[in-house]
Protein backbone atom coordinates (compact mmCIF):
# COMPACT_ATOMS: atom_id res chain seq x y z
CA UNK A 1 0.00 0.00 0.00
CA UNK A 2 1.17 3.75 -0.81
CA UNK A 3 2.20 5.46 2.18
CA UNK A 4 0.61 9.24 1.43
CA UNK A 5 1.60 10.28 5.07
CA UNK A 6 4.61 12.77 3.11
CA UNK A 7 1.06 14.66 1.81
CA UNK A 8 1.16 16.23 5.45
CA UNK A 9 3.61 18.28 6.93
CA UNK A 10 3.00 18.02 11.14
CA UNK A 11 5.56 20.25 11.72
CA UNK A 12 5.05 23.10 9.56
CA UNK A 13 1.31 23.01 9.25
CA UNK A 14 0.94 22.01 5.17
CA UNK A 15 -1.15 20.00 3.43
CA UNK A 16 0.24 19.06 -0.31
CA UNK A 17 -2.54 20.12 -2.68
CA UNK A 18 -2.35 16.06 -4.22
CA UNK A 19 -4.24 15.19 -0.97
CA UNK A 20 -7.47 16.97 -2.88
CA UNK A 21 -6.99 15.98 -6.56
CA UNK A 22 -4.50 13.01 -7.02
CA UNK A 23 -6.47 10.02 -8.59
CA UNK A 24 -4.49 7.19 -6.44
CA UNK A 25 -5.07 9.21 -3.44
CA UNK A 26 -8.70 9.67 -4.00
CA UNK A 27 -8.94 5.63 -4.57
CA UNK A 28 -6.94 4.91 -1.58
CA UNK A 29 -9.32 6.96 0.56
CA UNK A 30 -12.15 4.60 -0.62
CA UNK A 31 -10.59 1.75 1.43
CA UNK A 32 -8.63 3.48 3.80
CA UNK A 33 -10.90 6.09 5.37
CA UNK A 34 -14.27 5.67 3.68
CA UNK A 35 -13.95 1.81 4.62
CA UNK A 36 -13.06 2.34 8.41
CA UNK A 37 -14.09 5.20 9.56
CA UNK A 38 -17.84 5.41 11.07
CA UNK A 39 -20.24 7.13 8.43
CA UNK A 40 -23.96 8.58 8.93
CA UNK A 41 -26.85 6.81 7.55
CA UNK A 42 -29.75 8.57 8.80
CA UNK A 43 -31.63 9.57 11.87
CA UNK A 44 -34.09 6.94 13.41
CA UNK A 45 -36.92 9.31 13.29
CA UNK A 46 -36.95 8.33 9.66
CA UNK A 47 -37.19 4.67 10.33
CA UNK A 48 -40.00 4.17 12.90
CA UNK A 49 -41.94 1.10 12.16
CA UNK A 50 -40.41 -2.45 11.12
CA UNK A 51 -39.69 -2.61 7.49
CA UNK A 52 -39.36 0.93 7.22
CA UNK A 53 -35.81 1.39 4.70
CA UNK A 54 -33.88 4.38 3.71
CA UNK A 55 -31.02 4.02 0.67
CA UNK A 56 -28.09 5.69 1.18
CA UNK A 57 -24.34 5.93 0.56
CA UNK A 58 -21.44 4.84 2.43
CA UNK A 59 -18.55 6.37 0.60
CA UNK A 60 -19.32 5.29 -3.44
CA UNK A 61 -21.06 2.13 -1.60
CA UNK A 62 -24.97 2.28 -2.20
CA UNK A 63 -26.70 0.87 1.02
CA UNK A 64 -29.85 -0.32 2.59
CA UNK A 65 -30.91 0.43 5.84
CA UNK A 66 -33.30 -1.56 6.94
CA UNK A 67 -35.49 -1.58 10.91
CA UNK A 68 -36.42 -5.39 10.78
CA UNK A 69 -39.38 -6.86 12.75
CA UNK A 70 -37.35 -7.29 16.10
CA UNK A 71 -36.77 -3.64 15.80
CA UNK A 72 -33.13 -3.67 14.96
CA UNK A 73 -31.86 -1.46 12.69
CA UNK A 74 -29.79 -3.64 9.60
CA UNK A 75 -27.40 -1.84 6.78
CA UNK A 76 -27.34 -3.66 3.52
CA UNK A 77 -24.89 -2.92 0.34
CA UNK A 78 -27.57 -2.53 -2.27
CA UNK A 79 -26.58 -4.76 -5.28
CA UNK A 80 -27.87 -7.97 -6.08
CA UNK A 81 -25.33 -10.82 -5.36
CA UNK A 82 -26.58 -12.53 -8.74
CA UNK A 83 -24.99 -9.92 -11.17
CA UNK A 84 -24.46 -7.17 -8.67
CA UNK A 85 -27.41 -4.68 -9.62
CA UNK A 86 -28.68 -2.08 -7.53
CA UNK A 87 -31.95 -3.38 -5.64
CA UNK A 88 -34.00 -0.73 -4.80
CA UNK A 89 -34.00 2.44 -6.47
CA UNK A 90 -36.17 3.90 -4.05
CA UNK A 91 -34.98 6.49 -1.06
CA UNK A 92 -37.65 5.52 1.38
CA UNK A 93 -40.27 2.89 2.00
CA UNK A 94 -41.60 0.02 4.04
CA UNK A 95 -41.10 -3.47 2.31
CA UNK A 96 -40.58 -6.98 3.60
CA UNK A 97 -38.71 -7.84 0.96
CA UNK A 98 -36.41 -6.67 -1.78
CA UNK A 99 -36.38 -8.07 -5.40
CA UNK A 100 -34.14 -7.32 -8.00
CA UNK A 101 -35.60 -5.52 -11.30
CA UNK A 102 -32.86 -7.85 -13.31
CA UNK A 103 -33.72 -11.44 -12.86
CA UNK A 104 -35.84 -11.30 -9.33
CA UNK A 105 -34.05 -12.58 -6.90
CA UNK A 106 -35.75 -11.64 -3.74
CA UNK A 107 -33.93 -10.99 -0.08
CA UNK A 108 -36.08 -9.98 3.02
CA UNK A 109 -35.19 -7.14 5.02
CA UNK A 110 -32.70 -9.25 6.92
CA UNK A 111 -30.22 -10.02 3.88
CA UNK A 112 -31.71 -13.38 3.66
CA UNK A 113 -32.02 -14.65 0.22
CA UNK A 114 -35.85 -16.03 0.43
CA UNK A 115 -36.74 -16.30 -3.82
CA UNK A 116 -34.54 -17.58 -6.73
CA UNK A 117 -36.42 -17.73 -9.76
CA UNK A 118 -36.47 -21.69 -11.30
CA UNK A 119 -34.88 -22.69 -8.85
CA UNK A 120 -35.83 -26.22 -9.68
CA UNK A 121 -36.11 -25.87 -13.25
CA UNK A 122 -32.96 -24.40 -13.65
CA UNK A 123 -30.47 -24.62 -10.74
CA UNK A 124 -31.92 -27.87 -10.32
CA UNK A 125 -32.05 -27.07 -6.47
CA UNK A 126 -28.56 -27.30 -5.73
CA UNK A 127 -27.82 -23.60 -5.09
CA UNK A 128 -27.30 -22.75 -1.07
CA UNK A 129 -29.38 -19.65 -0.81
CA UNK A 130 -27.52 -18.81 2.73
CA UNK A 131 -24.35 -18.39 1.10
CA UNK A 132 -25.97 -16.01 -0.66
CA UNK A 133 -27.18 -13.49 1.16
CA UNK A 134 -27.35 -9.69 0.57
CA UNK A 135 -23.76 -8.21 1.93
CA UNK A 136 -23.98 -7.03 5.73
CA UNK A 137 -22.46 -4.07 6.91
CA UNK A 138 -20.68 -5.62 10.02
CA UNK A 139 -21.35 -2.71 12.27
CA UNK A 140 -24.22 -0.50 13.01
CA UNK A 141 -24.54 1.79 16.22
CA UNK A 142 -26.59 4.72 17.21
CA UNK A 143 -25.86 7.96 19.05
CA UNK A 144 -29.01 10.28 20.25
CA UNK A 145 -30.44 8.33 16.99
CA UNK A 146 -28.15 9.12 14.24
CA UNK A 147 -27.24 5.74 13.20
CA UNK A 148 -23.97 5.39 11.68
CA UNK A 149 -22.33 2.16 10.25
CA UNK A 150 -18.79 0.93 9.37
CA UNK A 151 -17.29 -1.36 7.10
CA UNK A 152 -14.47 -2.51 9.58
CA UNK A 153 -15.42 -5.06 11.87
CA UNK A 154 -12.71 -4.61 14.17
CA UNK A 155 -13.22 -0.83 14.75
CA UNK A 156 -13.56 1.31 17.80
CA UNK A 157 -17.00 1.56 18.81
CA UNK A 158 -19.12 4.34 17.76
CA UNK A 159 -19.20 6.08 21.78
CA UNK A 160 -15.37 5.57 21.36
CA UNK A 161 -15.03 6.99 17.89
CA UNK A 162 -17.20 10.00 18.49
CA UNK A 163 -15.06 10.63 22.22
CA UNK A 164 -15.42 14.29 23.22
CA UNK A 165 -17.39 15.03 20.11
CA UNK A 166 -20.56 13.30 21.64
CA UNK A 167 -20.13 16.66 24.32
CA UNK A 168 -20.87 19.00 21.63
CA UNK A 169 -23.50 17.12 20.10
CA UNK A 170 -25.41 16.76 23.09
CA UNK A 171 -25.88 20.41 22.98
CA UNK A 172 -28.12 19.63 19.53
CA UNK A 173 -29.55 16.37 20.14
CA UNK A 174 -29.82 16.02 23.40
CA UNK A 175 -31.25 19.42 24.80
CA UNK A 176 -35.11 18.20 24.75
CA UNK A 177 -36.66 15.81 25.88
CA UNK A 178 -38.13 14.52 22.55
CA UNK A 179 -34.84 15.21 20.85
CA UNK A 180 -34.05 15.87 17.00
CA UNK A 181 -37.16 15.00 14.43
CA UNK A 182 -36.37 14.61 10.30
CA UNK A 183 -38.92 16.99 8.43
CA UNK A 184 -39.56 15.08 5.12
CA UNK A 185 -37.79 15.45 1.93
CA UNK A 186 -33.82 15.70 0.99
CA UNK A 187 -31.64 18.23 -0.67
CA UNK A 188 -29.71 16.10 -2.67
CA UNK A 189 -27.05 18.32 -5.49
CA UNK A 190 -23.38 17.64 -6.83
CA UNK A 191 -20.70 20.16 -6.36
CA UNK A 192 -17.01 20.54 -7.87
CA UNK A 193 -14.76 20.27 -4.90
CA UNK A 194 -12.96 17.74 -3.08
CA UNK A 195 -15.13 16.15 -0.21
CA UNK A 196 -12.32 17.28 2.47
CA UNK A 197 -13.06 20.85 1.56
CA UNK A 198 -16.34 20.65 2.93
CA UNK A 199 -15.95 19.01 5.72
CA UNK A 200 -12.59 21.11 6.88
CA UNK A 201 -14.85 24.21 6.76
CA UNK A 202 -17.66 23.11 8.95
CA UNK A 203 -14.76 21.37 10.83
CA UNK A 204 -13.33 24.65 11.85
CA UNK A 205 -13.10 27.15 9.39
CA UNK A 206 -14.54 30.32 10.85
CA UNK A 207 -12.31 32.58 8.40
CA UNK A 208 -14.11 32.38 5.47
CA UNK A 209 -17.25 34.30 6.76
CA UNK A 210 -16.19 37.29 6.06
CA UNK A 211 -15.00 37.32 2.42
CA UNK A 212 -17.24 34.23 1.12
CA UNK A 213 -20.45 35.54 2.58
CA UNK A 214 -19.25 39.34 2.25
CA UNK A 215 -22.51 39.39 -0.13
CA UNK A 216 -24.83 38.28 3.07
CA UNK A 217 -23.28 41.35 5.05
CA UNK A 218 -24.03 43.75 2.38
CA UNK A 219 -27.59 42.87 2.45
CA UNK A 220 -27.95 43.21 6.13
CA UNK A 221 -28.52 39.50 6.71
CA UNK A 222 -25.69 38.85 8.64
CA UNK A 223 -24.63 39.60 12.22
CA UNK A 224 -25.58 43.39 13.42
CA UNK A 225 -21.78 43.70 14.47
CA UNK A 226 -21.11 42.78 10.87
CA UNK A 227 -18.68 39.69 11.70
CA UNK A 228 -19.70 36.27 12.66
CA UNK A 229 -18.05 36.25 16.00
CA UNK A 230 -19.20 37.14 19.49
CA UNK A 231 -17.96 38.60 21.95
CA UNK A 232 -16.57 36.38 24.41
CA UNK A 233 -13.54 34.92 23.14
CA UNK A 234 -12.76 31.18 24.53
CA UNK A 235 -15.67 30.92 26.63
CA UNK A 236 -19.01 31.19 24.47
CA UNK A 237 -16.87 32.11 20.86
CA UNK A 238 -14.69 29.34 19.99
CA UNK A 239 -13.32 26.57 17.79
CA UNK A 240 -12.60 23.02 19.27
CA UNK A 241 -10.14 21.13 17.56
CA UNK A 242 -11.41 17.10 18.67
CA UNK A 243 -10.12 13.82 18.93
CA UNK A 244 -10.29 11.68 15.66
CA UNK A 245 -10.59 14.34 13.65
CA UNK A 246 -13.94 15.73 14.71
CA UNK A 247 -14.10 19.38 15.34
CA UNK A 248 -16.96 22.56 16.51
CA UNK A 249 -17.54 25.89 16.03
CA UNK A 250 -19.42 27.79 18.19
CA UNK A 251 -20.03 31.56 18.25
CA UNK A 252 -23.02 33.90 19.25
CA UNK A 253 -24.64 36.09 16.80
CA UNK A 254 -27.00 38.76 17.01
CA UNK A 255 -28.60 39.71 13.72
CA UNK A 256 -28.82 42.73 12.03
CA UNK A 257 -32.53 42.26 11.79
CA UNK A 258 -33.74 40.14 14.67
CA UNK A 259 -35.33 36.87 14.76
CA UNK A 260 -39.35 36.31 14.02
CA UNK A 261 -41.00 36.83 17.66
CA UNK A 262 -42.63 33.40 17.66
CA UNK A 263 -38.79 31.42 16.90
CA UNK A 264 -37.25 33.79 19.55
CA UNK A 265 -39.95 32.52 22.07
CA UNK A 266 -39.13 28.72 20.73
CA UNK A 267 -35.59 29.27 21.82
CA UNK A 268 -35.89 30.27 25.12
CA UNK A 269 -38.24 27.51 25.89
CA UNK A 270 -35.15 25.28 24.73
CA UNK A 271 -32.51 26.86 26.40
CA UNK A 272 -34.80 26.27 29.58
CA UNK A 273 -35.22 22.93 28.79
CA UNK A 274 -31.55 22.46 28.16
CA UNK A 275 -31.02 23.72 31.62
CA UNK A 276 -32.84 20.33 33.10
CA UNK A 277 -30.85 18.03 31.03
CA UNK A 278 -27.09 19.11 30.30
CA UNK A 279 -24.00 20.80 32.64
CA UNK A 280 -24.06 23.95 32.98
CA UNK A 281 -20.71 24.29 31.02
CA UNK A 282 -22.98 23.41 27.78
CA UNK A 283 -26.61 24.74 28.69
CA UNK A 284 -24.88 28.27 28.57
CA UNK A 285 -23.68 27.16 24.81
CA UNK A 286 -26.68 25.94 23.78
CA UNK A 287 -28.51 28.60 21.08
CA UNK A 288 -25.66 29.81 19.65
CA UNK A 289 -24.73 28.82 16.26
CA UNK A 290 -23.08 25.53 16.31
CA UNK A 291 -21.09 24.20 13.33
CA UNK A 292 -19.54 20.98 13.25
CA UNK A 293 -17.87 17.57 11.37
CA UNK A 294 -17.94 14.25 12.27
CA UNK A 295 -14.81 12.43 10.66
CA UNK A 296 -14.86 12.10 7.45
CA UNK A 297 -17.84 13.48 6.06
CA UNK A 298 -20.83 14.04 8.33
CA UNK A 299 -21.28 17.85 9.00
CA UNK A 300 -23.81 19.64 11.28
CA UNK A 301 -24.89 23.43 11.03
CA UNK A 302 -27.64 24.94 13.03
CA UNK A 303 -28.41 28.89 12.81
CA UNK A 304 -31.48 30.87 12.96
CA UNK A 305 -33.60 27.86 14.60
CA UNK A 306 -32.50 25.54 11.64
CA UNK A 307 -30.48 22.52 11.67
CA UNK A 308 -28.95 21.38 8.75
CA UNK A 309 -27.19 17.44 8.83
CA UNK A 310 -25.30 16.52 5.56
CA UNK A 311 -23.08 14.00 4.25
CA UNK A 312 -20.67 14.75 1.39
CA UNK A 313 -20.35 11.97 -0.42
CA UNK A 314 -17.30 11.67 -2.33
CA UNK A 315 -17.55 11.09 -5.88
CA UNK A 316 -14.20 11.25 -7.18
CA UNK A 317 -11.69 13.74 -6.29
CA UNK A 318 -12.94 16.48 -8.36
CA UNK A 319 -16.68 16.33 -7.28
CA UNK A 320 -19.31 15.35 -4.41
CA UNK A 321 -22.43 15.08 -3.74
CA UNK A 322 -24.76 16.63 -0.86
CA UNK A 323 -27.41 14.89 1.01
CA UNK A 324 -28.99 17.57 3.39
CA UNK A 325 -31.71 16.66 5.58
CA UNK A 326 -33.58 19.52 7.88
CA UNK A 327 -34.25 18.58 11.52
CA UNK A 328 -35.70 20.30 14.56
CA UNK A 329 -36.63 19.58 18.29
CA UNK A 330 -39.53 17.56 18.29
CA UNK A 331 -41.32 20.15 20.42
CA UNK A 332 -41.55 22.34 17.71
CA UNK A 333 -44.76 24.39 17.11
CA UNK A 334 -45.93 24.21 13.45
CA UNK A 335 -45.48 27.58 12.96
CA UNK A 336 -41.33 27.63 14.24
CA UNK A 337 -41.40 24.62 12.19
CA UNK A 338 -41.82 26.87 9.10
CA UNK A 339 -40.15 29.80 9.82
CA UNK A 340 -36.65 27.12 10.75
CA UNK A 341 -37.51 25.03 6.93
CA UNK A 342 -38.12 28.39 5.03
CA UNK A 343 -34.73 29.73 6.90
CA UNK A 344 -32.63 26.55 6.27
CA UNK A 345 -33.85 26.54 2.27
CA UNK A 346 -32.78 30.45 1.67
CA UNK A 347 -29.57 30.42 3.30
CA UNK A 348 -28.99 26.65 3.05
CA UNK A 349 -29.90 24.59 0.64
CA UNK A 350 -28.91 24.38 -3.16
CA UNK A 351 -30.17 27.78 -4.04
CA UNK A 352 -29.32 29.17 -0.24
CA UNK A 353 -27.40 32.21 -0.15
CA UNK A 354 -24.97 31.18 2.02
CA UNK A 355 -24.77 27.64 0.52
CA UNK A 356 -24.09 28.92 -3.27
CA UNK A 357 -20.90 30.89 -2.15
CA UNK A 358 -19.52 27.84 -0.25
CA UNK A 359 -19.84 25.53 -3.44
CA UNK A 360 -18.25 28.10 -5.61
CA UNK A 361 -14.99 28.20 -3.36
CA UNK A 362 -14.42 24.44 -3.01
CA UNK A 363 -14.94 23.85 -6.81
CA UNK A 364 -12.60 26.86 -7.58
CA UNK A 365 -9.95 25.19 -5.08
CA UNK A 366 -10.02 22.02 -7.31
CA UNK A 367 -9.90 23.78 -10.53
CA UNK A 368 -6.61 25.80 -9.72
CA UNK A 369 -5.21 23.21 -7.47
CA UNK A 370 -5.03 19.78 -10.27
CA UNK A 371 -2.31 21.84 -12.59
CA UNK A 372 0.83 19.06 -12.63
CA UNK A 373 3.21 22.63 -11.21
CA UNK A 374 0.64 23.86 -8.57
CA UNK A 375 0.45 20.65 -6.79
CA UNK A 376 3.84 21.22 -5.61
CA UNK A 377 3.13 23.88 -3.18
CA UNK A 378 1.42 23.02 -0.61
CA UNK A 379 -1.19 24.64 1.11
CA UNK A 380 -1.34 26.84 4.02
CA UNK A 381 -2.63 25.45 7.89
CA UNK A 382 -0.78 27.37 9.77
CA UNK A 383 -2.82 30.05 11.74
CA UNK A 384 -3.32 29.71 15.58
CA UNK A 385 -1.24 26.61 15.57
CA UNK A 386 0.09 26.27 18.94
CA UNK A 387 -1.61 28.73 20.43
CA UNK A 388 -4.51 26.30 21.55
CA UNK A 389 -5.47 25.94 25.19
CA UNK A 390 -7.44 23.35 26.97
CA UNK A 391 -10.30 24.19 29.06
CA UNK A 392 -11.78 22.66 32.12
CA UNK A 393 -15.66 23.61 31.32
CA UNK A 394 -15.39 21.69 27.85
CA UNK A 395 -13.11 19.06 25.66
CA UNK A 396 -10.68 19.68 23.06
CA UNK A 397 -8.47 22.05 22.33
CA UNK A 398 -10.09 25.60 22.41
CA UNK A 399 -9.05 28.68 20.78
CA UNK A 400 -11.23 31.21 19.79
CA UNK A 401 -12.42 32.56 16.01
CA UNK A 402 -10.43 32.26 13.57
CA UNK A 403 -7.80 29.66 13.80
CA UNK A 404 -6.56 26.44 12.04
CA UNK A 405 -5.85 24.46 14.49
CA UNK A 406 -9.42 22.16 14.49
CA UNK A 407 -9.06 22.13 10.57
CA UNK A 408 -5.58 20.89 10.50
CA UNK A 409 -6.69 18.15 13.04
CA UNK A 410 -8.55 16.93 10.09
CA UNK A 411 -5.30 16.22 7.86
CA UNK A 412 -3.44 14.91 11.07
CA UNK A 413 -6.29 12.11 11.03
CA UNK A 414 -6.27 11.96 7.23
CA UNK A 415 -2.46 11.44 7.63
CA UNK A 416 -2.95 8.47 10.64
CA UNK A 417 -5.08 6.48 8.07
CA UNK A 418 -3.44 7.22 5.32
CA UNK A 419 0.03 5.46 5.97
CA UNK A 420 1.29 2.63 4.41
CA UNK A 421 0.56 0.22 7.37
CA UNK B 1 -68.43 30.52 -18.43
CA UNK B 2 -65.56 31.03 -21.15
CA UNK B 3 -65.79 30.36 -24.82
CA UNK B 4 -63.29 28.54 -26.92
CA UNK B 5 -62.15 32.08 -28.36
CA UNK B 6 -61.83 33.63 -24.69
CA UNK B 7 -59.71 31.19 -23.96
CA UNK B 8 -57.04 31.50 -26.88
CA UNK B 9 -57.52 35.52 -25.99
CA UNK B 10 -56.43 34.92 -22.73
CA UNK B 11 -54.06 31.75 -23.52
CA UNK B 12 -52.14 34.34 -26.28
CA UNK B 13 -52.51 37.13 -23.41
CA UNK B 14 -50.23 35.03 -21.07
CA UNK B 15 -47.86 33.62 -23.63
CA UNK B 16 -47.00 37.03 -24.05
CA UNK B 17 -46.29 37.69 -20.90
CA UNK B 18 -44.47 34.90 -19.86
CA UNK B 19 -42.17 35.91 -22.57
CA UNK B 20 -42.04 39.13 -21.28
CA UNK B 21 -41.31 37.72 -17.96
CA UNK B 22 -38.33 35.26 -19.41
CA UNK B 23 -37.22 38.32 -21.40
CA UNK B 24 -36.95 40.32 -18.19
CA UNK B 25 -34.63 37.24 -16.58
CA UNK B 26 -32.43 36.36 -19.33
CA UNK B 27 -31.46 40.17 -19.35
CA UNK B 28 -30.97 40.43 -15.86
CA UNK B 29 -33.59 43.01 -15.57
CA UNK B 30 -34.46 41.37 -12.33
CA UNK B 31 -35.79 44.54 -10.12
CA UNK B 32 -38.54 44.52 -13.21
CA UNK B 33 -39.17 41.08 -12.67
CA UNK B 34 -40.04 40.86 -8.83
CA UNK B 35 -42.70 43.96 -9.92
CA UNK B 36 -44.81 40.94 -11.66
CA UNK B 37 -45.23 39.73 -7.92
CA UNK B 38 -48.08 40.29 -5.86
CA UNK B 39 -46.51 41.65 -2.08
CA UNK B 40 -48.37 38.02 -0.96
CA UNK B 41 -46.33 36.11 -3.02
CA UNK B 42 -45.55 32.33 -2.45
CA UNK B 43 -42.34 31.27 -4.39
CA UNK B 44 -42.11 27.67 -3.64
CA UNK B 45 -40.33 24.43 -5.15
CA UNK B 46 -40.61 21.43 -3.62
CA UNK B 47 -38.13 18.87 -3.44
CA UNK B 48 -38.88 15.77 -5.36
CA UNK B 49 -37.70 11.97 -4.06
CA UNK B 50 -37.68 8.53 -6.02
CA UNK B 51 -40.74 7.07 -4.02
CA UNK B 52 -43.05 4.55 -4.77
CA UNK B 53 -46.15 5.23 -7.19
CA UNK B 54 -48.35 7.22 -5.43
CA UNK B 55 -46.05 8.42 -2.63
CA UNK B 56 -44.86 11.66 -3.34
CA UNK B 57 -46.74 13.89 -1.87
CA UNK B 58 -46.22 17.37 -2.33
CA UNK B 59 -48.31 18.42 -0.24
CA UNK B 60 -47.47 17.32 3.38
CA UNK B 61 -46.50 19.31 5.98
CA UNK B 62 -42.57 21.10 6.35
CA UNK B 63 -41.70 19.09 3.31
CA UNK B 64 -38.10 20.59 2.44
CA UNK B 65 -37.89 22.83 -0.64
CA UNK B 66 -35.40 24.61 -2.92
CA UNK B 67 -37.21 27.36 -2.65
CA UNK B 68 -39.87 28.68 -0.21
CA UNK B 69 -40.12 32.62 -0.72
CA UNK B 70 -42.41 35.55 0.32
CA UNK B 71 -41.71 38.81 -1.70
CA UNK B 72 -39.07 39.67 1.04
CA UNK B 73 -36.50 36.93 0.44
CA UNK B 74 -37.38 36.77 -3.14
CA UNK B 75 -36.26 40.59 -2.74
CA UNK B 76 -33.16 39.73 -0.87
CA UNK B 77 -31.88 37.05 -2.99
CA UNK B 78 -31.82 39.89 -5.96
CA UNK B 79 -29.93 41.97 -3.72
CA UNK B 80 -27.43 40.01 -2.84
CA UNK B 81 -26.75 39.54 -6.84
CA UNK B 82 -26.46 43.15 -6.90
CA UNK B 83 -23.57 43.22 -4.54
CA UNK B 84 -20.89 42.17 -6.47
CA UNK B 85 -19.99 39.61 -3.78
CA UNK B 86 -22.28 36.76 -4.89
CA UNK B 87 -19.41 34.74 -5.65
CA UNK B 88 -21.60 31.84 -7.21
CA UNK B 89 -22.97 34.64 -9.75
CA UNK B 90 -19.31 36.24 -10.29
CA UNK B 91 -19.24 36.67 -13.43
CA UNK B 92 -22.93 36.44 -14.14
CA UNK B 93 -24.03 33.11 -15.93
CA UNK B 94 -24.99 33.48 -19.43
CA UNK B 95 -28.59 32.37 -18.55
CA UNK B 96 -31.73 31.54 -21.24
CA UNK B 97 -35.18 30.74 -20.55
CA UNK B 98 -37.37 28.80 -22.90
CA UNK B 99 -41.33 28.59 -21.86
CA UNK B 100 -44.01 26.90 -24.02
CA UNK B 101 -46.96 24.26 -23.14
CA UNK B 102 -48.66 27.29 -22.07
CA UNK B 103 -52.23 26.83 -20.68
CA UNK B 104 -55.24 28.05 -18.90
CA UNK B 105 -55.93 25.72 -15.96
CA UNK B 106 -58.87 27.49 -14.02
CA UNK B 107 -60.29 31.04 -13.96
CA UNK B 108 -61.74 32.40 -11.19
CA UNK B 109 -63.66 35.23 -11.87
CA UNK B 110 -62.53 37.69 -15.05
CA UNK B 111 -59.74 39.03 -13.03
CA UNK B 112 -57.83 35.34 -11.41
CA UNK B 113 -56.16 33.16 -13.88
CA UNK B 114 -54.14 29.79 -13.28
CA UNK B 115 -51.93 29.19 -15.39
CA UNK B 116 -49.53 26.18 -16.22
CA UNK B 117 -46.01 26.54 -18.52
CA UNK B 118 -43.35 24.44 -18.71
CA UNK B 119 -39.65 25.74 -19.00
CA UNK B 120 -36.24 25.31 -19.48
CA UNK B 121 -33.41 27.04 -18.50
CA UNK B 122 -29.86 26.86 -19.15
CA UNK B 123 -27.10 28.12 -17.73
CA UNK B 124 -23.19 28.24 -18.78
CA UNK B 125 -21.63 29.30 -15.63
CA UNK B 126 -17.90 30.46 -16.18
CA UNK B 127 -15.59 29.04 -18.47
CA UNK B 128 -18.05 26.37 -19.83
CA UNK B 129 -20.01 24.21 -16.75
CA UNK B 130 -23.07 23.82 -18.18
CA UNK B 131 -26.70 23.40 -16.65
CA UNK B 132 -30.11 22.49 -17.83
CA UNK B 133 -33.44 23.35 -15.54
CA UNK B 134 -36.34 21.48 -16.11
CA UNK B 135 -39.84 21.91 -14.91
CA UNK B 136 -43.64 23.09 -15.02
CA UNK B 137 -44.88 26.12 -12.97
CA UNK B 138 -48.26 26.75 -11.88
CA UNK B 139 -48.98 30.19 -11.58
CA UNK B 140 -52.23 32.17 -9.78
CA UNK B 141 -52.28 35.55 -11.54
CA UNK B 142 -54.99 38.32 -10.79
CA UNK B 143 -55.34 41.27 -12.45
CA UNK B 144 -55.17 44.83 -10.37
CA UNK B 145 -55.36 48.08 -11.67
CA UNK B 146 -55.52 46.58 -14.95
CA UNK B 147 -51.97 44.66 -14.78
CA UNK B 148 -51.79 40.77 -13.96
CA UNK B 149 -49.25 40.34 -10.74
CA UNK B 150 -48.60 36.77 -10.14
CA UNK B 151 -49.50 35.76 -5.94
CA UNK B 152 -48.52 32.33 -6.22
CA UNK B 153 -45.82 30.36 -8.48
CA UNK B 154 -45.55 26.61 -7.68
CA UNK B 155 -42.49 25.15 -9.55
CA UNK B 156 -42.62 21.93 -9.97
CA UNK B 157 -38.56 21.16 -11.52
CA UNK B 158 -37.95 17.80 -12.81
CA UNK B 159 -34.73 16.89 -10.97
CA UNK B 160 -34.06 14.85 -8.14
CA UNK B 161 -30.11 15.59 -7.76
CA UNK B 162 -29.52 19.30 -8.76
CA UNK B 163 -26.94 21.81 -9.02
CA UNK B 164 -26.71 24.77 -7.41
CA UNK B 165 -29.95 26.98 -8.31
CA UNK B 166 -28.79 30.36 -8.96
CA UNK B 167 -31.70 31.37 -11.42
CA UNK B 168 -34.96 31.76 -10.95
CA UNK B 169 -38.00 30.18 -13.02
Amino acid sequence: MTDWSHLVDLEKCTVSPRVFVDEEVYRDEQERIFGRCWLYLAHESQLPNPGDFVTHYMGEESVLVCRTASGKIRVFLNSCRHRGARMCRLDAGNAKAFTCPYHGWTYDNQGRLIGVPQFKEAYYEELNREDWGLIEVPRVESFRGLIFACFDENAQSLDAYLGDMKWYLDLIFNKTEGGMVVLPGLHRWNLGGNWKLAAEQFNGDNYHTGAAHESMLKIGLGPANGKFLGDRPWVRDFEAKLENGHGWINFKIDMAGGVPAPLAHHMEQIQAAARQRLTPAQSELVGCVHVGNVFPNFSILTFLGFLTIRVWHPRGPYNMEAYSWAMIEQEAPPEVVEIARKMQILTFSPSGIFEQDDGEMWGNSVKALRGIHRRNFPLNYQMGAGHGRTDPDKPGLIHPPSTEIGIFGVYEQWQALMGGA
Amino acid sequence: MMDAADRTRLRHEFEELLYYEAWLLDNDKLEEWLELFTDTIRYWAPVRGNLEPGREDLSQPHLLAHFDDDKTSLTLRVKRLRTGAAHAEEPRSRIRHFVSNVQILETDGPDRVKVSSNFQVFRSRWEGTEHLFVGCREDWWRRIDNTWRNEERFILLDHNVLENITVFF
